[in-house]
């Protein structure tokens, strides 16, 4: 998936300006990170790439339509298109690691068999096969997050954002994590991470997008 | 710039095969629809949302039982005016014009006047009770044989009994309370009677028990609708996460609706079933000093409770209750939750 930002701007009702003036090009099965201090617009500018929000300013671009032609219907449509991984794992506590993982195909209307296939496929993906019939609650920051990557991918995204997947991580975890967004990055999937882990980062040698303020300080270099 | 697009590159150890294949980028197309597809989902949520019910046995049961009694109500009332109803439409074809004749009157006379009236089109029939067969009944009903005996002359008239061609109705009732006005009209009439008039009053009074019939069950269907909706909002609130992830991962407003709805689905017919039951338990319980006081009055009526007919048309008006009072929770908290 091919993401184009031409000078967006987001302005919450409260007043306060998330981002402005925004412009970059992500290229199809392009990987990059997002980093910034927090406040500095990372969260928002995923939002709007998830259609969360809605921008105030300025066009976003997905393979070529402008998100804000698209009505409120389509909004699903596009999420399924985009695979999203989050600090706080978004997972449901009410049901097995398997079931978290399914909820992408079933929202979809898979039918049983694929579901499991590829529930399975995702799951030795991320290196949880075995653990399929665990409550997440039982597994350990690093495995909750790795349910979480395999949720975000089951139903092969093509775009794969990450808001702060290592955040709660320890260095070795969060290496591996990186190593595994990597990986579908390899197989043509789009990657942008938001992470303010530089020392991380820069380890990956990807392009870097840095905000401040709302603001594109930085494109390109590591940082 | 360091744009580095690597859609190209070679899958790196480690890969599984399912991620070797390249993953499509082409935009999805829409789907042609695939019935069997949207019945296997929605059977599915059936399923589920029964499940969720079993899972909280407490809460579902309490509140199935508000509903039952809700609808336990208006559908007992319903049952108890059916079958006053039908104790009427028995008296309804019994009904007849009772013409009692002068008493100087002679028998060939009246004979003629009979026939004058059995040729009439508005009459179905004339059946003729000369004063001896009229005593030899009346001394069977009362058992005053021994006065009737010692009086010194038979003191019954004539009786041409009528029987209309219209049958007794609330509608007919004009049509013929004119017939025997008209017949009463006829000089050899010293009196004429329509049994029908008691049965007027008991008609006006059907008509108002079912006006109360609907008001009460109108407010009951309210109340129940505000305690299906209630019901689903709480649940819609206890599934605030699972509403947002499923949000975040793409399902429509619909599929996040479907389970909530067959919840007010469920809510709605089980609540339904309970209210048969209980309105048969309820019916046969009342049933025997019913019977004993239709006894007493020489009736082979029997009572009636919910047929299969009715149990299908109560539990389709409580499922489309429920599905509605969910229906309205659910529009109105869905769209409250939203991703932040």
């Amino acid at each position: 998936m091919e993401i184009e930002f031409q000078r967006v701007g987001k302005k919450y009702d409260s007043g306060q300006e998330a981002l402005s003036q925004v412009s970059f090009h992500l290229q199809q099965g392009e990987m990059a990170f997002l980093t910034g201090h927090s406040g500095a617009g990372k969260s928002t500018l995923l939002k709007l790439m998830m259609m969360i929000e809605r921008q105030s300013s300025g066009n976003i671009l997905v393979d070529g339509t402008d998100l804000r032609t698209l009505p409120k219907k389509a909004v699903p449509e596009h999420r399924r298109r985009v695979g999203v991984v989050f600090q706080n794992h978004q997972l449901l506590f009410d049901r097995s690691v398997f079931h978290n993982v399914a909820l992408p195909l079933q929202v979809s209307g898979a039918d049983h068999a694929q579901i499991g296939k590829r529930v399975r496929a995702a799951l030795d993906k991320v290196g949880l096969l075995g653990k399929e019939k665990y409550n997440p609650m039982a597994l350990s920051g690093g495995e909750q997050q790795r349910i979480g990557i395999a949720r975000a991918v089951v139903n092969k995204p093509q775009l794969l954002l990450a808001d702060e997947p290592t955040g709660n991580l320890d260095p070795k975890l969060s290496a591996e994590i990186m190593n595994l967004f990597q990986e579908f990055n390899h197989v043509g999937v789009t990657v942008l991470v938001a992470s303010h882990d530089l020392a991380l980062v820069a380890r990956m040698r990807h392009r870097v997008l840095t905000l401040n303020q709302g603001r594109m300080v930085n494109d390109g270099g590591f940082s | 710039m360091s744009a580095r697009p690597n859609a190209n590159r070679q899958p790196q150890r480690g890969a599984t095969r399912q991620s070797n294949q390249p993953i499509k980028t082409q935009k999805v197309k829409r789907q042609p629809f695939d019935l069997a597809k949207y019945l296997r989902q929605h059977q599915a949520v059936l399923t589920e949302s029964f499940v969720r019910l079993l899972n909280y046995p407490m809460a579902s049961f309490m509140t199935l039982m508000v509903i039952a009694i809700a609808l336990s109500l208006p559908g007992g009332l319903y049952v108890m005016l059916k079958n006053v109803q039908s104790v009427t439409d028995q008296w309804e074809q019994q009904s007849v014009i009772s013409l009692y004749l002068f008493s100087e009157l002679e028998d060939t006379q009246a004979l003629s006047l009979s026939h004058q009236i059995s040729a009439r089109d508005d009459v179905r029939s004339v059946s003729y009770v000369s004063k001896e067969e009229g005593l030899r009944y009346f001394e069977q009903v009362s058992g005053y044989e021994q006065i009737l005996s010692s009086l010194p002359e038979n003191p019954l008239p004539i009786v041409l009994q009528v029987i209309p061609m219209e049958a007794v109705q609330l509608d007919t009732l004009d049509i013929l309370e004119s017939l025997r006005l008209e017949l009463e009209e006829q000089e050899q009439v010293e009196y004429a009677e329509l049994d029908a008039q008691w049965l007027q009053r008991l008609a006006s009074f059907l008509s108002f028990g079912e006006r109360f019939v609907y008001a009460l069950s109108s407010l009951l269907v309210i109340a129940v609708l505000l305690i299906v909706g209630n019901t689903i909002r709480m649940a819609v609130e206890s599934r605030r996460d699972e509403v947002l992830v499923m949000k975040l991962v793409g399902a429509t407003d619909a599929y996040i609706r479907r389970p909530f709805l067959y919840m007010g689905f469920w809510f709605g017919v089980l609540g339904g079933l309970c209210a048969c039951i209980c309105i048969v338990i309820v019916s046969l319980w009342v049933s025997g000093p019913a019977m004993q006081l239709i006894e007493l009055y020489h009736s082979d009526f029997q009572l009636s409770s919910f047929s299969a007919g009715e149990v299908v048309i109560c539990l389709t008006i409580s499922a489309i209750i429920g599905t509605l009072g969910a229906w309205i929770a659910v529009n109105k908290h869905i769209t409250d939750i939203e991703l932040q």
